[in-house]
């Protein structure tokens, strides 16, 4: 149907099928087929049986999904081997929709009145939209699309940022602010964690992402869970070229005056320490004080609580012996960590909003146990996940690691981590 | 209402051997520099160079152009698709420019306000938003639409009242598909005269460098200065007063 590598993203009135529009990076796919996809969705559901997904021989994928009774998405991935999971599909649809709502609110697209008018007010969100298709093949190491968690970067110096933060958002007479490192969660407000939901987290990012070329913005937002209906008040900073800072508020106060009266206030002394995190940032996702054993391909680790995670793709890995094997690409590592990662949560660390059709596996089916840790040896490399109740860890070793002894390197690992940065 | 380019600055100042050490701080291998909020090119202070701010709304409908003519100001690059902007979004540019009487060097600092036309018709407090303590307006027609340009005076009228203390000028877009034009060369004298407005005309790629938006940028610095040295002369304190604060901006 499609071409290795290729994403298509379509959206339709649920009820009637009429097309409102397709995103991706081929040929749009003709209506005829369009139109069947439709088709068989309906079929289904005119004789009580849902589909989901489906997924041909030669490996490409259609995913379906109706929000709100009122729109139908459907995603179609080419086939060719390539590494579009089920879950991840299944994300994209969960992200397109919320990123909708964040633009547009609910009640125009739960309410659907005027289907040309609604295919017009959709235009605003393609930039939105053709951001996540992107992100599906990213190579920079963003997951908070597939992992619904906020891609984070863990600076060194997060005591004077976090406090500068706090009293800026309180100024704007905010409770929700976060600063941002080239694309990446630096430091939040307490409320920014605790109080929107990840899919909210997520899709910010991601909207704060397609503005960073902006020096300021003031931009009306919906929460898709914590307000559909009415929207709020974004506004964000770039204090240097790949810093910026946003807060959700109210009316108050304007953006001339946050932006005149509040920034050089808050954060004008701080310049050296944004100007580190970013050259940090350049470097790594965690400090120089956490040290890695040099044959870490690749590793995701989440904090389950807070929902945040970091991914660690080391760019050269120091202190190998002469005859270590050479790193895979880092965007193979990426898609590799981002495969296991599925692989991982559909069949061993499942939970309700991991669950999807493809998980074959019997193993846990009438199991009351939590499996807790999983491990794959591939050509390519060796695979191993650690759950506890308040972290995961993905990690990609290299295959010169004896399999016994990647249970001790992941332990190791996630408190390397967690004890240099309280993460 | 516009004063004739080149009455109080230096025109074409970007071509002289003197302006090399003021542009060279706008620049960075090659391409514009990037100035984060809490950046601004700094001379050495001996220099006694001052950043004056000013506030410049985009205005103008959907498609006409806002963001692209924002970003190539800035000498980012261009958007080469539609992609409507949903909310406010503003850029920082800086310019440096030559008094004509006082052989004085300043750094302008305009904020570009670019609001999307969407969302100005979806949320009422963008156009306040836009229009607060703003100092000039850009406003906008397309030379690919003909519309447009017939809108401008209803556009000029809509935004801004007779007494709003504001420079204005006009610009067109997309001229580089004068193969395409709608808006004839009389079209645009004839537009002058009734107004008063000078118009520019915008297109193509930005890699002539800074030839290509310093017409603009000029202009914008000649009357805004000249807007608020008459405004100083008429409270009757010197155009010196008139110097805005520079803000706490740190050396890059
Ligand atoms: N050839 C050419 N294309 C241009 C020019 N200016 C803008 N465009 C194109 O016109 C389209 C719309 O430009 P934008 O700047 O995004 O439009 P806008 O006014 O910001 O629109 P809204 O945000 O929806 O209000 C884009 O595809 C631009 O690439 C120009 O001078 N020449
Ligand atoms: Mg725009």
């Amino acid at each position: 149907m499609l071409q290795a590598e290729t994403l298509q993203l379509l959206c339709l009135t649920a009820s009637s099928g009429v097309p409102l529009f397709s995103r991706g990076s081929t040929k749009q796919l003709p209506f005829s087929v369009v139109g069947s996809l439709n088709g068989v969705h309906m079929f289904g559901a005119g004789h009580g049986a849902q589909l989901s997904s489906c997924e041909t021989d030669r490996g490409s994928r259609v995913v379906w999904e109706v929000f709100q009774e009122s729109l139908m998405l459907i995603a179609v991935s080419g086939g060719g081997g390539s590494g579009i999971s089920e879950l991840q599909l299944r994300r994209l649809l969960e992200n397109v929709w919320n990123c909708m709502v964040l633009v547009l609110g609910q009640d125009e697209l739960a309410n659907i009145r005027n289907v040309e008018r609604l295919k017009r007010e959709l235009r605003s969100c393609y930039r939105l939209f053709d951001l996540l298709l992107e992100r599906v093949n990213d190579e920079q190491g963003f997951m908070g699309d597939l992992t619904r968690c906020a891609d984070c970067l863990l600076p060194s110096t997060s005591a004077l940022l976090q406090d500068a933060l706090d009293s800026f958002a309180q100024a704007a007479e905010s409770e929700f602010g976060c600063l941002l490192v080239r694309g990446r969660v630096a430091q939040a407000t307490e409320k920014w964690w605790s109080r929107l939901t990840s899919q909210e987290v997520v899709v910010l990012s991601i909207l704060m992402h397609s503005l960073s070329n902006a020096s300021s913005c003031d931009y009306p937002v919906f929460l898709p869970q914590g307000s559909p209906t009415v929207a709020i008040r974004l506004l964000g900073f770039q204090l240097l070229p790949g810093v910026h800072v946003c807060v959700l508020c109210g009316p108050k106060p304007s953006l001339y005056k946050a932006e005149n009266e509040l920034v050089s206030r808050f954060w004008s002394t701080l310049v050296e320490n944004l100007r580190s995190c970013l050259e940090q940032a350049d470097r790594s996702t965690v400090p120089p004080s956490v040290s890695l054993r040099w044959d870490v391909q690749a590793l995701l680790l989440i904090n389950r609580e807070s929902r945040r995670a970091v991914t660690v793709c080391p760019r050269v890995r120091g202190g190998a012996p002469a005859e270590a094997t050479p790193l895979l690409s880092s965007r193979r590592r990426l898609e590799l960590l981002r495969l296991f990662y599925t692989f991982a949560v559909t069949r061993y660390f499942t939970s309700q909003e991991t669950s999807v059709s493809s998980a074959s596996e019997d193993f846990p089916q009438g199991f009351t146990h939590v499996p807790v840790q999983c491990y794959l040896v591939t050509e390519e490399c060796k695979c191993y996940g650690l759950q506890s109740p308040q972290h995961q860890l993905f990690l990609l070793m290299d295959l010169s690691v004896p399999t016994f002894a990647l249970r001790t390197v992941a332990t190791q690992t996630l408190s390397a981590i967690t004890s240099a940065t309280a993460f | 209402m516009s004063i004739p380019p080149g009455s109080i600055i230096v025109s074409d100042w970007y071509h002289c051997a003197d302006s090399r050490e003021f542009f060279s701080k706008i620049l960075h291998k090659k391409k514009r520099r990037k100035f984060g909020l809490l950046e601004a090119p700094m001379m050495p202070p001996h220099m006694n160079v001052d950043i004056v701010r000013y506030k410049v709304l985009i205005s103008g409908k959907s498609g006409v152009g806002k963001s692209a003519l924002a970003a190539r100001l800035a000498g980012l690059e261009l958007p080469k698709m539609h992609y409507e902007t949903t909310g406010i979004e503003t850029t920082v540019v800086f310019w440096p420019v030559r008094l004509k009487d006082s052989g004085r060097v300043l750094f302008f600092r305009f904020e570009l306000w670019d609001c999307g036309e969407s969302a100005m018709r979806r949320f009422d407090h963008m156009l306040p938003s836009c229009k607060e303590q703003v100092d000039g307006i850009l406003f906008l027609f397309s030379f690919t639409d003909r519309g447009s340009f017939d809108d401008l005076s209803n556009q000029i009228s809509r935004i801004t009242e007779s007494s709003d203390r504001v420079v204005k000028l006009v610009v067109g877009t997309k001229f580089d598909l004068f193969m395409h034009t709608d808006v004839t060369e009389s079209d645009i004298a004839h537009f002058q005269e009734v107004w008063g407005l000078p118009v520019f005309r915008v297109g193509g790629d930005v890699s002539a460098g800074l030839g290509e938006v310093a017409p603009l940028l000029n202009a914008l610095a000649e009357n805004l200065w000249h807007q608020d040295c008459m405004a100083a002369s008429t409270v009757s304190i010197s155009p010196q007063a008139a110097l805005r604060e520079t803000g706490s901006e740190i050396t890059v």
